[in-house]
């Protein structure tokens, strides 16, 4: 496959991510759950904002299981999940 | 002035080639992102599209492709999406991966929150991991007049090998 760099444009500037690299998940304990999203995905044409409760699943399993460092679900962009399974709770 | 980008996109590649600190064991997040991300909203009327590329440079004997061709995302909202690696030879291979996005202009505006790129990564024989990337698009994107038209971005991850000694070559100028 051909970068898309040509001679005299800008030159692209990676920067690494904020919290890291994951560790690998070598003995595929999330496995289950990444397949989980896929499926979600397939299933509602690749739309991320359908999917979200499956991404957040997935990410759960690598923080239960030192695959990736424990962070607040709120500051991982799922806040909204949050409050919404509050607000269920409320109303039982 | 080729010379000089040259050096200076080496420089910035080869800073990043020693293994983070950050992420694993706790250590704290720079704070800002993580308030941004707790903070910010959605565009949900803004949909992109981003496309996956993978690609392995030659002497680098691994499989590696993206799961999903595409994902549809908006910006402010944190997205998932996976590669796939496999070490189909018979001794562990260790790789190192940069990556890149088209268009150049909307790359300040694509956050990797976590991925697996920057570090080493070994696979042992036979061995086939997945590769999760989490990320975001900034919600200024969407505010952006020069993005107006911009529907599409493309993400590639290039793996190469990490051998002793050895010079990584710099994506796009061999």
């Amino acid at each position: 496959m051909s970068t898309a760099m040509n001679f005299g444009t800008k030159s692209f500037q990676p920067r690494p991510p904020e919290k890291g690299s994951f560790p690998l998940d070598h003995f595929g304990e999330c496995k289950a759950f990444k397949e989980k999203f896929m499926k979600c995905l397939r299933d509602n044409n690749f739309e991320n904002t359908l999917c979200r409760n499956e991404s957040k699943e997935y990410l759960e399993c690598r923080m239960e299981r030192q695959l990736m460092a424990q962070e607040s679900l709120e500051k991982l962009g799922f806040k909204d999940l949050m409050d919404e399974k509050s607000e269920a709770k409320k109303n039982l | 002035m080729m010379n000089l980008n040259k050096n200076l996109v080496f420089n910035i590649f080869y800073n990043n080639f020693f293994p983070q600190t950050t992420g694993l064991g706790g250590s704290p997040v720079a704070g800002h992102a993580s308030d941004q991300i707790e903070t910010m909203v959605p565009v949900k009327d803004r949909i992109i599209k981003v496309t996956f590329n993978a690609d392995v440079h030659a002497s680098l004997h691994w499989n590696f492709r993206p799961q999903q061709t595409e994902i549809y995302v908006v910006p402010g909202e944190t997205a998932l999406a996976f590669y796939k690696a496999k070490n189909p030879t018979d001794k562990p291979v260790i790789g190192i991966s940069t990556y890149n996005v088209v268009p150049f202009e909307a790359g300040q505006y694509f956050n990797k929150i976590q991925c697996f790129c920057f570090e080493e990564q070994r696979l042992n024989p036979q061995e086939e991991v997945d590769m999760p990337v989490f990320f975001f698009i900034d919600p200024e994107f969407a505010e952006d007049p020069k993005m107006a038209k911009v529907d599409v971005i493309t993400l590639s991850y290039t793996f190469f090998e990490a051998k002793e000694g050895h010079k990584l070559p710099v994506p796009g100028y061999n």
